[in-house]
C-alpha cells in the first residue's frame, strides 16, 4: 500500500475531495502548500498535485517535486498545467466543450488508447473518465498514453522515461469537479483512480 | 500585490488556473497568502473568491474580523468549508435528482439583480448547474436575494453578525469578470456593475452609521 500525500491548497474543493469525503481514506497526508517547502516527503510514495493549485507556490517547489520524483517516486498531476514545468512538457489548450452531451449523437472526443494497463482493465472504464477536457498534452514517444483525443493528443499519460521517477499526468480535473459537487462521472473516476494509486500496478 | 490608488475593492485571490486576473482598475488584487502583510486601510470591500485557501484564512480570521469591525463590506463567492467568515454557516450541497432542482428565483426585487433574467443566470449553453449547487443556512435577520425555487437561500446579505456587511453567494464570482454567458444581450452582465454600486452605497451607509445592526 503506497503512502499518498496531497499538495493541499485548502480550497473548499480540495477539502471536500481529499479530507472530508469517502476518498480521504486513500490520503495519508495533506501537506499545506504554504508549508510544503519545509515538509518532509521521506515517507511519501505518491505526491498528488491537485487541480487548481496555487501557481506561485507550485513554481517555488518545482525543484523539490523533481527531487522527489528522482528518488524513484510517483508524481500525479491533475487538471490543466498550462505553465511548462512537467518533464518534456508539451501542453496544448483546447476550448472546453461542456455541452457536447446535449446532442443525442454526440461523441465526447475521448478514446481509450491502452488495452492492457490495469487502470483501465480493473479499476476504470472510459465512461468513468468522460466529462470534458480543458486541454491536451503531446508527450514524448516512449510515454504510455492511456486516454487520448480522437486526433491522438494525450489526455492521460504515464511518463516513466524523462526522470528517474514516474509521472502520471492528466488534463482531467476530477478532484475539482467532485469537490465542487458537479459532474457525477468524476466520483466514479476517483473511486477507481485512487485505489489504483494506492495498490495498483504502476 | 498590485497597488492601484483608485482601487476600493481588494480581491483576495487564490491564483489558480481558473481564477482570472483581468479585473478593472477599481479592484486591487492581492495573493491570498500575502493577506497578513497587506494594508487594508484604503479598501471598502474585500472580495473573497471560490478557490481561496480557507484553512489559511481561518488562521488569519482576525484580519477579516477587524476589516468588518471597521464597518466595511466582505463579499464571498463559493462554498464555505471553514469558519473564517464570522458567524456564517458551512455550505450544504443540494441533492440533485432532476435538472429542475437547480432552478432559481429572485426572493425580492433588489438593485443588484435589477434587469437580470433568471434564465440567463441559470442556463449556460443549455446546461444548468453552474450557478449554484447548494446553500449556506442564513444568519438571523439576513436579507435573502436569490433562492432555489423551493425557497432555499443561495445569495444573502448579513448586516447583523458584525459591524460591517457580509454578502454571501453560494456560487461563482458575481463581481469580477463574468464567468456566465458572455454573448450579446445576456443580462448577467448587469450584475457586476450593480453589485459594485450596491457595495459603494452600502459602504457609505455603514460609515455614516445608517445601517441597523443587532
Amino acid at each position: 500500500m503506497r503512502n499518498i500525500a496531497v499538495l493541499y491548497g485548502g480550497s473548499s474543493q480540495h477539502q471536500r475531495t481529499y479530507k472530508d469525503s469517502e476518498f480521504a481514506v486513500y490520503i495519508n497526508q495533506c501537506v499545506p502548500i504554504y508549508e510544503f517547502a519545509t515538509a518532509s516527503l521521506d515517507d511519501v510514495d505518491v505526491l498528488i498535485i491537485p487541480s487548481q493549485t496555487h501557481a506561485k507556490y507550485l513554481h517555488q517547489n518545482i525543484e523539490k517535486i523533481y527531487d522527489f520524483a528522482n528518488r524513484g517516486k510517483i508524481v500525479v498531476t491533475l487538471g490543466s498545467q498550462t505553465e511548462e514545468w512537467l518533464p518534456a512538457h508539451q501542453w496544448e489548450f483546447r476550448p472546453t466543450n461542456f455541452w457536447w452531451w446535449l446532442d443525442p449523437n454526440a461523441h465526447s472526443g475521448l478514446k481509450l488508447t491502452t488495452q492492457s494497463n490495469e487502470l483501465f482493465t480493473k479499476y476504470l472504464t472510459i465512461e468513468d473518465a468522460t466529462w470534458h477536457q480543458h486541454g491536451v498534452y503531446w508527450p514524448t514517444a516512449d510515454c504510455e498514453v492511456l486516454l487520448a483525443t480522437t486526433d491522438g493528443a494525450a489526455v492521460f499519460y504515464i511518463d516513466r522515461v524523462n526522470t528517474n521517477g514516474v509521472w502520471i499526468n492528466t488534463t482531467l480535473d476530477p478532484d475539482f469537479h467532485f469537490g465542487s459537487y458537479f459532474m457525477p462521472a468524476t466520483t466514479r473516476f476517483l473511486r477507481g483512480f485512487l485505489p489504483w494509486l494506492k495498490e495498483g500496478e504502476i | 500585490m498590485i497597488s492601484m490608488s483608485a482601487a476600493k475593492f481588494i480581491v483576495i485571490h487564490p491564483f489558480t488556473i481558473f481564477s482570472v486576473t483581468n479585473y478593472s482598475e477599481e479592484f486591487a488584487i492581492v495573493d491570498q497568502y500575502d493577506l497578513p502583510h497587506t494594508d487594508l486601510s484604503e479598501y471598502m470591500c474585500m472580495v473573497v473568491l471560490p478557490f481561496v485557501d480557507q484553512t489559511f484564512l481561518t488562521k488569519h480570521k482576525a484580519i477579516i474580523d477587524r476589516f468588518l469591525a471597521q464597518r466595511k463590506v466582505v463579499c464571498f463567492f463559493g462554498h464555505l468549508s471553514m469558519p473564517w467568515l464570522h458567524q456564517q454557516q458551512m455550505f450544504i450541497p443540494r441533492v440533485i435528482q432532476h435538472h429542475s432542482d437547480y432552478d432559481i428565483a429572485l426572493a425580492q426585487a433588489h438593485p443588484i439583480f435589477d434587469g437580470v433574467k433568471v434564465q440567463h443566470m441559470l442556463v449556460n449553453r443549455g446546461v444548468k448547474g453552474f450557478f449554484a449547487r447548494g446553500h449556506h443556512p442564513v444568519p438571523p435577520h439576513s436579507e435573502v436575494l436569490l433562492t432555489f425555487t423551493d425557497g432555499t437561500p443561495i445569495t444573502y446579505i448579513d448586516r447583523t453578525s458584525t459591524n460591517g456587511t457580509i454578502f454571501v453567494h453560494a456560487g461563482n464570482n458575481l463581481i469580477g469578470p463574468s464567468t456566465m454567458g458572455t454573448e450579446s444581450g445576456n443580462s448577467t452582465s448587469r450584475i457586476s456593475p450593480q453589485l459594485r454600486q450596491w457595495v459603494r452605497d452600502e459602504y457609505k451607509n455603514l460609515q455614516k452609521g445608517e445601517i441597523n445592526h443587532a
